[in-house]
C-alpha cells in the first residue's frame, strides 16, 4: 500500500473537477511524474468519475497501464487519446461496450502495446481485428465474446509474438485453428465454447510452449500430448483419452472437469501425470469410481460437488491424500456422518470444507472439531440441528460447543437448518469468528442476544428470522460488525430498523424496507468510500488502525434525510456525465 | 534544543528547515539516511540536501511530518493539501516513501 502523503495528495488531486483544473496544466510536472503515480492518479480520477477523454492527454507520456474495463461511456474519442500515449503498454477495454472497428483505428501501429483486452466488446467484428495485425510487439490478445468470425480468428496467425490468446465463446473451427499453427510462442489458449472438435487439437502439438488450454463445452473427446500444459480445462466435454501416445505424461497442476462425461476415468487419467495436480473440480460430473485420486498427493483444492455418486465410499479416497487437501467442496453429495468420520484426523491442513446440501446430522460436528485447521464452514441445508440430547437425558446440549476448540474458525454458514436459538449459545466462546451466516424462522431475539456476545463477528447475517423491534433494540453489535443482513425478517417495523442505524452509523444495514436506499445512494454519490473500487474488496473501513483522514465514509457525515437531497442534487448535477462527457 | 536532537533539511533553492529528528523519522528515505550504519555524511552531520524537492514543497513536507507525529498520538486534525500542490507533493511523497 502506498504511503500515507501520497494517498493524501492522491485524495486532494481528485477532489472535484475545480482541483483537476489547478494541477492539469502542471505539464512538466505530470511529465516527469513516476508511472506507479500516474497510474494511480488516473484510476482515482475514473472511480470518481472525473475523467473524460481530453484529460488523458496530461498522462501521455507517463501512463503504460490503461484499464477502462466496464466503463460504457469509453468510446472513439477515448482510444484518439490514448492511441497518443507514448508507452502505452497494456490496454484493458473488457465489456467497454461503444468501442467498434473504427475506434481501433487509433491505436494500429502502436509499437509498446503488449496487452489487449476487448472481451466482449460485442461491436468489434473481423474488420477490427485487420487494425489489431499492425501491433507489433502484441503478446496477450483477448477477444472473447466479440462479434469476430472464423475468418476474423484466421488472420490473427500473422501475430507471431502471441503468448496468450483468448478466444472463448468465439465461432472458432477446425480450420480457423489449423491455420494458427504460427503462433508457436503460445503459452495461453481459450477456446471455450468453440466449434474445434477432435480433427484439428493435433494442431495444439505445434504450441510447445501451451501451459493454459481452456476447451470448455467443445466437441473434442481426446487431446494429444502437450508437453508444458500445466492448466487444463474440459468442463462439459465428453473426455474419452488424454495424451495418448507416446508414452510421456504431461505435468498438470490446475484441471477443471465440471460437468464433464468421463466414461473410463482410469483409461482418461492413464497418461496423465497427477502428483503436482493441485487443484481439481469433478464437479457434477458422473463419475463411476474415485479411486484415481488416490494417487494425487499434492491435491490441495477439490471440488466434488454436485454429484450424487459421491458417497462415503469415495470418501475413502479423499482421506488418503488428505494430508495436503485445504479446500474441500462437497456440498450436494451424499456424504454421511460416516465420511466424515474417514475425514477427520486425516485432514490435518483442511481449511475450508464444504458440506452444504449433505445428509449430515448434528452426530457429523463432533467430528469437525478433529480437523484443527478449518477456517470456513458451511452446514446449510444440511439435517444439523444445533442440538444433541445427551445419552437417555432429556436435556438437550448445543452440538456447536464441539466447534469451540476450532481456533481458527472465521466462517459458519448455518443457513437454512432447523435450528433454535439454544444452538447459538456455544457462538460466543468462538474467538475468530468473523462471519456468520443464519436463515431459519425458527430464530428468535434470543439468538440475538447470543450473538451479541461474538466479539470479532463483522458479518451477520440472520435473515428470515422472527427477529422483532424490541429485539434489535435490545442489540449491542459486536464491536467490530460492519454489515448486518436482516432481510426477509418482516417483524421488524421501518421506524425501528431506520432508528437502529441511526444509532449505529458504522453498520450497513440490510433489510428489505432499507436496501434499496443504500444501493442508490452508492450508485449516485461520487463519495470517497463507496465509489467502486474495480481491484478487490472495498477493504477501507475495516482496515486496521485506519488513517481516519483517508477512510472516512461520506455516509457517516450525514443523516438519512441529509443523504436524500444530496442524492437528489447529486443526480441531477450528473446528469452532463451520463450523456457523455462534454470537454 | 540539542543539534543532535534535530535535522537539517534542504531544499532545492538552498532554503534550510530545521526540524526534530523525530519528525523527519516520519519519512522512511530519511530514517534510513539518518540511521544507515554506512557512513554517510547525512548521519554524521544531520543535514540532508533535496535538490528535487522545492521549497515550497518541502515546507508542506515539514508540516506533514508535525501533523503525522500529532496524528500518531491521537489527534485528528484534517491536514489541507492545496490542489495546486497535489502533484508536486505526491512525488515528494513517493520518494521520500511516507
Amino acid at each position: 500500500m502506498e504511503p500515507l502523503l501520497e494517498r493524501m495528495c492522491i485524495d486532494a488531486a481528485t477532489e472535484s473537477a475545480d482541483a483537476v483544473d489547478k494541477w492539469r496544466r502542471q505539464r512538466r510536472t505530470l511529465q516527469r511524474m513516476p508511472s506507479h503515480l500516474a497510474e494511480a492518479l488516473l484510476r482515482r480520477l475514473l472511480q470518481r468519475r472525473l475523467l473524460y477523454p481530453s484529460l488523458l492527454e496530461v498522462f501521455k507520456y507517463t501512463v503504460e497501464d490503461v484499464d477502462l474495463s466496464g466503463e460504457s461511456f469509453v468510446d472513439a474519442e477515448w482510444m484518439a487519446y490514448l492511441g497518443a500515449f507514448h508507452y502505452l503498454n497494456s490496454l484493458i477495454l473488457a465489456d467497454c461496450h461503444k468501442i467498434n472497428n473504427a475506434a481501433l483505428w487509433y491505436i494500429t501501429g502502436m509499437p509498446t502495446l503488449k496487452e489487449m483486452d476487448l472481451s466482449r466488446c460485442s461491436k468489434i467484428t473481423d474488420a477490427g481485428i485487420q487494425h489489431l495485425l499492425s501491433l507489433p510487439a502484441l503478446e496477450k490478445l483477448r477477444i472473447s465474446e466479440t462479434g469476430v468470425t472464423a475468418d476474423g480468428v484466421i488472420i490473427l496467425a500473422s501475430l507471431s509474438h502471441l503468448l496468450l490468446l483468448d478466444l472463448g465463446g468465439l465461432p472458432v473451427t477446425d480450420s480457423a485453428l489449423n491455420s494458427l499453427q504460427t503462433l508457436t510462442k503460445l503459452q495461453g489458449l481459450d477456446l471455450w465454447g468453440s466449434e474445434v472438435s477432435n480433427e484439428s487439437v493435433t494442431t495444439l502439438k505445434m504450441f510447445r510452449n501451451l501451459s493454459f488450454l481452456n476447451l470448455a463445452w467443445t466437441k473434442v473427446t481426446m487431446l494429444p500430448y502437450l508437453p508444458s500444459l500445466t492448466c487444463l480445462n474440459m468442463s462439459r466435454c465428453t473426455i474419452s483419452s488424454l495424451f495418448e501416445g507416446e508414452g510421456q505424461k504431461p505435468r498438470l497442476e490446475k484441471v477443471n472437469f465440471s460437468g464433464a462425461t468421463i466414461h473410463n476415468t482410469s483409461e482418461a487419467f492413464k497418461y496423465v501425470e497427477t502428483s503436482r495436480l493441485s487443484l481439481l473440480d469433478i464437479s457434477n460430473s458422473a463419475l463411476q469410481s474415485y479411486s484415481f485420486l488416490s494417487s494425487m498427493n499434492a491435491m490441495t483444492n477439490l471440488d466434488l460437488s454436485d454429484s450424487g455418486l459421491v458417497d462415503d465410499g469415495s470418501v475413502e479416497h479423499i482421506a488418503r491424500i488428505g494430508a495436503t487437501l485445504k479446500k474441500l467442496n462437497l456440498s450436494d453429495t451424499k456424504v454421511s456422518v460416516e465420511g466424515i468420520n474417514a475425514l477427520a484426523g486425516n485432514v490435518p491442513n483442511l481449511e475450508t470444507l464444504l458440506l452444504s446440501g449433505t445428509p449430515i446430522d448434528d452426530t457429523a460436528i463432533h467430528f469437525l472439531s478433529m480437523m484443527p485447521a478449518l477456517k470456513v464452514i458451511n452446514l446449510s441445508r444440511t439435517h444439523v440441528k444445533g442440538l444433541m440430547q445427551l445419552g437417555g437425558a432429556h436435556d438437550e446440549v448445543p452440538s456447536f460447543s464441539a466447534l469451540e476448540s476450532l481456533s481458527h474458525l472465521e466462517t459458519l454458514d448455518l443457513e437454512l437448518l432447523h435450528i433454535k436459538d439454544l444452538a447459538l449459545r456455544p457462538l460466543a466462546n468462538m474467538s475468530r469468528l468473523s462471519h456468520l451466516t443464519l436463515r431459519s424462522v425458527s430464530l428468535t431475539n434470543e439468538s440475538l442476544y447470543h450473538i451479541s456476545s461474538a466479539k470479532k463477528l463483522v458479518h451477520l447475517g440472520l435473515r428470515d428470522t422472527v427477529v422483532t423491534d424490541t429485539g434489535l433494540e435490545a442489540f449491542a453489535p459486536p464491536p467490530a460488525l460492519e454489515i448486518l443482513d436482516l432481510r426477509g425478517c418482516w417483524l421488524l417495523s421501518k421506524e425501528f430498523v431506520s432508528r437502529f442505524c441511526q444509532m449505529h452509523p458504522q453498520l450497513e444495514v440490510r433489510h428489505d424496507l432499507f436496501e434499496t436506499l443504500y444501493k442508490r445512494k452508492e450508485h449516485s454519490t461520487p463519495s470517497r468510500a463507496t465509489t467502486r473500487t474495480p481491484k478487490g474488496k472495498n477493504k477501507q473501513g475495516s482496515s486496521s488502525a485506519p488513517p481516519q483522514y483517508f477512510v472516512v465514509d461520506q455516509r457517516l457525515k450525514y443523516s438519512r434525510e441529509e443523504l436524500l437531497s444530496l442524492r437528489i442534487s447529486l443526480s441531477l448535477s450528473l446528469v452532463p456525465f451520463l450523456n457523455g462527457p462534454t470537454k | 534544543m540539542k543539534k543532535e536532537d534535530t535535522v537539517m533539511l534542504i531544499s532545492a533553492e538552498g532554503f534550510e528547515f530545521v526540524i526534530d529528528k523525530k519528525a523527519a523519522m516520519v519519512s522512511q528515505t530519511i530514517r534510513n539516511m539518518l540511521t544507515s550504519p554506512g557512513g554517510f555524511s547525512e548521519t554524521e552531520h544531520g543535514k540532508v540536501t533535496f535538490p528535487e524537492i522545492s521549497t515550497t514543497i518541502l515546507e508542506k513536507i515539514c508540516q506533514y511530518f508535525y501533523w503525522s507525529l500529532q496524528y500518531a498520538s491521537g489527534k485528528e486534525t484534517e491536514f489541507h493539501i492545496e490542489p495546486e500542490l497535489t502533484l508536486e507533493l505526491m512525488m515528494a511523497a513517493n520518494y521520500l516513501h511516507t
